[in-house]
């Protein structure tokens, strides 16, 4: 039998609600359809299981699109933690996620047990998560692939405020999302976002950490357009 | 007291037998839930907030660590109704209703997704006219819809009753109180299946069947409406952004 490529469902970039039925597998044999966050195989049917927009990368990777306030760990996402617990051997750390997520004590850059750092509950953490399965808690590491410290660690300073993971990916984006790059333009600011909803913003002085904030929460039901004439209106009473 | 009127065929409220009240339904109402619906059917206004998947608080309620625990808390504020309430807040008819919400989502959500941790549910009637628990039920489903909790379809609740030999759809207050028989039905409209199934008086087998069946049609009637809820709310957000 030769094998044909699927499909696209007819849905692709609709909208979906839980319990609408995205693709037949009656009509699809011998292929391969790898399924992302929203979709679920019942019997002959992929079904979806939360409202947003169904997405098809080539040739056969669905998933369903949407924005919410929790965040489902996945592996390699870059997440912004809060440290709940300490532990001899891990930190327990908040992710908004389902459950609580593990930062072991060695996953440092040059992480050995004479040089455990010291992490006070409420510490900002910047970190990669290295292991998401449902059936156990999330790790994360403070180390990049390479084993170097790269951008990870603890974050000192500055502000965060919660966001929704849509507007995490949003800012997150190639090319630079509007609002960055407006604001980017006209004031020095750092910025860590992480896919979580969590952004960490740090600037010389209380006034632009305030702008920059502001600017980023409000830019969440905007367009390019109207995120650029916002900055800019925040930026004009600024001066 | 005539609930139809014999004449027109018209109830107490003006409307006809299987019609039911106007619908109103938006997301996103508590800043501070990860979902949020507020619903009306008719004078019966309900607000839901979700909070979660998050860790479970306390280990001792968790009696299967392979699904996710979801809690469920009923409420009716005190001024919902004509008379001020002075019922606390872990009366009999609150804790059965929560119950009952909380059996009906459980059989949407998919909580083998989300093993140990803790999905709850608040329900507030902010005003009471009949069909409260239908109302609540409806208004937890967008609100996890909201929050982006999986699940396996929409459920929805609608109530019917029987009153003057007729069969009535969605029942107000002043018919819920009339003493007749009251049915009040949940139903996964996709999967054609019922989660809940709820009679407080008798009823002949073949009557029963039909006041059921009226009911299903309200779902079905609510599960469209609250699609495109969500859908008109998903196209808002993706239009605002250009």
């Amino acid at each position: 039998m030769e094998s044909r490529k699927p499909p696209p469902s007819a849905l692709v970039d609709n909208h979906v609600v839980p319990g609408d039925v995205v693709l037949d597998l009656t009509e699809m044999t011998n292929q391969t359809i790898k399924l992302g966050a929203g979709l679920r195989q019942d019997c002959d049917t992929i079904q979806a299981t939360s409202a947003g927009r169904l997405r098809l990368s080539k040739p056969n990777k669905y998933w369903v699109e949407s924005s919410q306030k929790r965040y489902i760990p996945s592996v390699e996402d870059t997440v912004l933690g809060v440290v709940v617990d300490t532990k001899p051997d891990n930190f327990l750390v908040d992710i908004k996620g389902p459950n609580l997520a593990f930062l072991p004590v060695l996953a440092f850059e040059g992480g050995t047990r004479r040089n455990i750092p010291k992490f006070e509950i409420g510490t900002l953490i910047y970190a990669r998560v290295v292991k998401a399965n449902s059936i156990m808690n999330p790790e994360l590491s403070c180390m990049d692939a390479t084993g170097k410290a790269a951008e990870f660690g603890q974050l000192k300073d500055g502000y965060m405020f919660d966001t929704s993971t849509g507007l995490s990916r949003m800012l997150l984006s190639s090319p630079t999302c509007p609002v960055l790059e407006a604001l980017g333009k006209k004031l020095s600011f750092e910025i860590a976002v992480g896919l979580n909803g969590r952004v960490w913003v740090n600037a010389p002085s209380p006034s632009n950490v305030i702008v920059v904030s502001n600017a980023i929460i409000k830019s969440e039901s905007l367009s390019g357009i109207g995120q650029r004439s916002m900055v800019e209106s925040l930026l004009e009473r600024l001066s | 007291m005539e609930y139809v009127n014999p004449l027109t065929g018209f109830r107490v409220d003006g409307r006809r037998p299987n019609e039911m009240r106007q619908l109103k339904g938006e997301v996103g109402v508590v800043a501070r839930a990860d979902g949020s619906a507020l619903f009306e059917m008719g004078n019966t206004r309900v607000i839901a907030a979700v909070y979660g998947p998050r860790e479970v608080q306390n280990k001792g309620q968790q009696v299967n660590s392979k699904d996710a625990l979801v809690r469920c808390e009923y409420r009716m504020a005190d001024f919902s109704t004509g008379d001020r309430r002075r019922k606390p807040k872990g009366d009999r008819r609150s804790t059965e209703i929560s119950l009952v919400i909380r059996q009906t989502m459980e059989a949407s959500i998919l909580t083998h997704l989300m093993p140990r941790s803790q999905i709850d549910i608040f329900v507030q009637v902010l005003q009471a006219d009949g069909g409260t628990r239908a109302a609540c039920i409806n208004a937890a489903t967008l609100a996890l819809a909201d929050a982006g909790i999986p699940m396996r379809d929409i459920v929805t609740s609608c109530s019917a009753g029987y009153l003057c030999s007729t069969p009535l759809l969605d029942l107000n207050y002043i018919e819920d109180s009339a003493g007749g028989p009251d049915v009040t039905v949940g139903f996964l409209t996709k999967m054609d299946k019922v989660t809940l199934l709820q009679m407080d008086a008798k009823l002949p087998m073949d009557t029963f069947e039909t006041v059921m069946d009226l009911a299903i049609e309200g779902c079905k009637a609510i599960a469209n409406y609250i699609r495109e809820v969500l859908l008109e709310n998903t196209r808002r957000l993706e239009c605002q952004r250009g």
